[in-house]
């Protein structure tokens, strides 16, 4: 049988049975549980949100005031005369009377206030957007132009301030040449229609429509925008990407993760074990229909919102992820419920990891990390460089083959069947790759294909850090930058003495050290080169990646790093392995530090 | 149905959830959740509105102003935040592109009362996090000249906005509303959607592992065994709500009514439970109704969300002392539906036990 048609036989099989099981139930359900979803989202949309309905107490003496905060489901309305009001202040969050705001001197009251001067606000733009002379309503339109700055990118990630403060009253004079530019035309270029259509979609806005709004008509206004309207992109487009596109992916991968797992319980897999092929052919062939179902759903996904194929580019890495991390998950669970939090817990770190970044997508250039981020841009129709391609999709690239690879090597019987813990099973995956008669090879080799996930790790420190105020974010990233590349690198000689308990010697203690320091410089020196250069000349890059500037320094710290780890182990055995870890964090975060102190 | 059966069940499953660590895995889900969720929020705003965290507030902004003489000019000296330079467009620019000025803005010399609108052109850079925060800044100063115009134009308006007089509050953004809005109710409602998953995993797994006929050859029966599942994952719930109220009181964020809300979550919870115990007992295998019970889980909380006094409103207005005492009677109809849902699961679970002889042997 060659390769393919086995391939295909499986695929073919996995496909039959998945479907017997689901299809003749779970359909008809599904099907109905989808409509009953239509109708509750129009339902959601019409009636809105009532998550945080009547949390303000507000008192108004005016009927003609209670109509600013009509709209809003969060003020409680009481109508009162103004004496009554004052008499009983302490019992609403604000009130008004005569024309005048008076709000709680509470956390509460501020809200409140908050509230209260964001729905005036719109009260004001709803009644200048009634005038029959628009621009006597609204007089004044923006023209938004960007204009692109090269250094933009190093300068704002090394939490400088660009550009921004302005100590003198001097005019700041360009250095550069003057380039003469015509001057706007004060001209509107759109009709007075147009704009009233433009301010009408924009006060009942729904997410969806805005969505697909933006993707099927360009902007009729041609940008222009009343200052109400003049803020900053917030993060909702990214928010309902992420449901539309990751959570389809999430569930079918859960297929994928249950179909393996099916695999294991009373030993259902044993037929397909031993059949004549090889583990990677099994894998391939039952991963196959789901990459397919994955990739059609969000083929019609994108369809629908009618926004170029070309997204699905992003989105395979992706995919390509979520399958290998649910082959993973499935091989690993000992029991339904720890297959349940696993996943769940992974695809949450996932989903953050994806989506958080995204949230910057108009506003800075670390969103790429994330491939949503391309998939935002290309909606909004700006595209993606080749280089910006590989940037964001490496390290998922990277992670899903060095994930196969486990899954491949360890889909053996005594792997699969065996009722240990968790912890201790991944221990076995990743020992099941360390080969016996060159082990010192394999943790060279480990230590390299370790550097994806300690970069995905520390991006999402990155990301997660970036926010904190400035020397605090940077002795956090430190430290955590520090203790994920100990444990990834210790990982492997934790893995081999459990194994093999008789391995650890002070000369095989020695030679380990010495290889896997060795193997992690190659794979972060590997990495780097190919994508990620542009984070590492920023002060985060350097906290992360600062091992990268001389080369004899770091192997030494990489190196002293497991033997420090190593040597707990081998002195007070496997009990020691978090002190040992503690302690080699601590030398490398001191390292670290010590070499950012020129910077901070 | 053996009141001590039902309690020996849950105990061995609760049991069952410490040895195998899988609880520590929930409550490392709820912590992430709840850490991400405040990352967003604190950060987003940080960034769209520095001030509303301190130590901003110090850093001026320089705006170049390249045009016409106009009202702008004075509402840009009202603030002590932007410095405005008057130079010509082309100089504007070049300065922007050397990162000299945090913005430029060019005025047309339309006059204020003309027929047609003032349309200014506003130029930041691309891709910068400080655009975002210079552009909350001169919205301001921009709504404050629209303001000027509206007056100027006055008498072409049919129709006036009341006046409001706000005090100067500083306008600092608190996370009021996202912490006790959104925070709060989902993290008590994190347990329960998290119990309602186990106990599809809890009810499947006896099925698919063959290992039913094991715990019956016991004197429990059945029905008694499922209703064991469903008050081990009960159990768990106001726990972990319980908790997370806990621990927002220990981080300065006093919740009001703890015991109302504690019961609307148990009560909600429950329902939950019962409903994917149904469904579990329904498939008997797990990649089903794990699916079913997940999207039918989306249109319930959809469904919910979007009704006014829904009990996750409930608990947020519980939490802030506002709540009536007409949420004991929504919480008397949840247990009401909930109650005949354990009724309906109980007939259920009797119906499959009688069929399950049979069906073993």
């Amino acid at each position: 049988m060659s390769l393919v048609s086995s391939i295909r036989t499986i695929a073919v099989w996995e496909m039959n049975r998945s479907m017997t099981t689901m299809g003749r139930n779970v359909l008809p359900l599904a099907m109905g549980l989808l409509v009953l979803l239509v109708l509750v989202t129009g339902f959601a949309a019409q009636s809105g949100v009532h998550m945080q309905d009547g949390i303000y107490r507000i008192g108004i003496d005016d009927p003609e005031v209670a109509r600013v905060v009509a709209p809003d489901n969060r003020f409680t309305v009481e109508l009162a005369d103004g004496p009554t009001l004052w008499s009983n202040r302490f019992a609403y969050d604000v009130i008004v009377f005569s024309g005048e705001v008076y709000a709680a001197d509470t956390d509460k009251g501020r809200a409140a206030l908050t509230a209260l001067r964001r729905d005036y606000e719109a009260y004001v733009s709803r009644v200048a957007a009634s005038q029959p002379d628009l621009f006597a309503g609204y007089p004044l339109w923006i023209d938004l132009e960007y204009v692109k700055s090269e250094i933009d990118f190093l300068a704002t990630q090394s939490g400088q301030q660009v550009g921004a403060p302005a100590a003198t009253r001097e005019p700041p004079l360009p250095s550069g040449p003057v380039e003469a530019v015509t001057a706007p035309s004060p001209a509107v270029p759109v009709s007075e229609d147009e704009l009233r259509q433009h301010l009408a979609e924009a006060g009942n806005e729904n997410p969806l429509s805005r969505y697909t709004g933006m993707i099927s008509s360009g902007s009729a206004t041609d940008g222009l925008r009343t200052p109400a309207e003049l803020s900053p992109p917030l993060p909702y487009d990214a928010l309902i990407l992420v449901f539309v596109f990751i959570f389809p992916l999430y569930f079918t991968s859960q297929f994928f993760m249950m179909s393996v797992m099916n695999e294991r319980v009373g030993r259902a897999g044993e037929a397909l074990l031993s059949a004549p092929v090889r583990p990677s052919t099994v894998i391939i062939g039952k991963a196959i229909p789901y990459l397919a179902i994955m990739l059609l759903v969000s083929a019609a996904i994108t369809a629908f919102i009618g926004a170029p194929l070309s997204i699905l580019l992003p989105l395979i890495p992706v995919i390509l992820f979520f399958l290998s991390a649910a082959l993973i998950i499935g091989m690993a669970a000992r029991s339904f419920k720890e297959l349940s939090f696993v996943s769940i817990f992974f695809s949450t770190l996932a989903t953050s990891y994806l989506f958080f970044p995204t949230v910057f997508a108009n506003t800075h250039v670390i969103s790429i990390i994330s491939p949503l981020t391309l998939v935002v841009l290309e909606i909004q129709g700006e595209g993606f460089t080749a280089a910006e391609y590989v940037y964001s999709t490496a390290l998922f690239f990277a992670t899903s083959a060095v994930l196969f690879y486990a899954g491949t090597v360890n889909f053996r019987e005594e792997r699969l069947f065996s009722e240990k813990p968790l912890t201790s099973r991944l221990m076995d995956f990743i020992g099941g790759a360390i080969g016996r008669d060159y082990p010192h090879l394999s943790l060279f080799l480990l230590a390299i294909f370790t550097i994806p996930f300690v970069f995905m790790a520390q991006m999402m420190t990155l990301v997660l850090f970036f926010n904190i105020p400035m020397p605090l974010s940077l002795v956090l990233l430190t430290v955590s930058a520090a203790f994920i590349e100990e444990v990834a690198k210790s990982v492997g000689l934790y893995a081999m003495i459990k194994e093999r308990p008789g391995f650890l010697t002070v000369k095989n203690l020695l030679l380990g050290a010495v290889a896997i320091g060795a193997g992690f410089l190659a794979g972060e020196k590997l990495l780097l080169f190919a994508t990620l250069s542009q984070i590492t000349e920023s002060i985060f890059g350097s906290v992360l990646f600062l091992s990268l500037q001389v080369l004899w320094m770091p192997l030494l710290l990489h190196i002293a790093g497991v033997l420090i780890t190593g040597s707990f182990l081998l002195v007070w055995g496997r009990r020691a392995y978090v002190p040992g870890l503690v302690a080699a964090c601590m030398i490398h975060s001191l390292y670290n530090l010590h070499f950012l102190g020129g910077m901070l | 149905m053996n009141a001590r059966h039902v309690g020996l069940v849950a105990k061995k499953e609760i049991f069952g959830l410490s040895s195998e660590k899988t609880i520590v895995f929930a409550i490392l889900l709820q912590v992430f959740i709840a850490m991400f969720s405040s990352f967003l929020m604190v950060g987003l705003t940080a960034m769209y509105d520095p001030e509303a965290l301190e130590g901003y507030s110090t850093i001026t902004y320089g705006v170049a102003y390249a045009g016409a003489d106009s009202a702008l000019i004075d509402e840009f000296e009202k603030r002590d935040d932007l410095i405005l330079y008057r130079t010509g467009l082309g100089e504007a620019l070049a300065a922007l592109r050397e990162r000299r000025v945090a913005a430029a803005v060019y005025v047309p010399d339309t006059p204020p009362d003309a027929e047609g609108p003032v349309a200014i052109t506003l130029y930041l850079i691309q891709n910068d996090l400080q655009s975002s925060v210079i552009n909350v800044k001169i919205k301001e100063v921009l709504q404050g000249y629209e303001r000027e115009l509206r007056e100027v134009r006055a008498d072409r308006m049919v129709s006036f906005p009341v006046g409001l007089n706000f005090p100067d509050a500083g306008g600092a953004e608190s996370f009021y509303e996202f912490v006790y809005g959104l925070l709060l109710p989902l993290l008590v409602l994190l347990p329960a959607v998290i119990s309602a998953a186990l106990i599809i995993d809890l009810i499947t797994e006896e099925y698919q592992r063959q290992t039913l006929e094991t715990l019956l050859s016991t004197p429990v029966t059945f029905t008694e065994m499922v209703f064991g599942k469903i008050l081990a994952c009960w159990a768990i719930v106001p726990v972990q709500a319980g908790a997370w109220i806990l621990l927002l009181g220990v981080n300065g964020i006093p919740v009001g009514n703890a015991v109302p809300i504690l019961l609307h979550v148990s009560a909600a919870g429950l329902f939950l439970i019962l409903l994917g115990a149904a469904t579990a007992l329904h498939y008997r295998e797990r990649t089903s109704a794990q699916f079913v019970f997940s999207t039918a889980l989306v249109v319930i909380l959809l469904q919910v969300m979007s009704v006014p006094y829904n009990p996750l409103n409930l608990v947020v207005r519980l939490a802030v002392e506002t709540a009536g005492p007409g949420h004991w009677l929504i919480l008397l109809l949840v247990l009401g539906a909930t109650a005949l849902l354990a009724g309906a699961v109980a007939a259920y679970g009797r119906r499959v036990g009688e069929g399950l002889p049979a069906l073993g042997r």
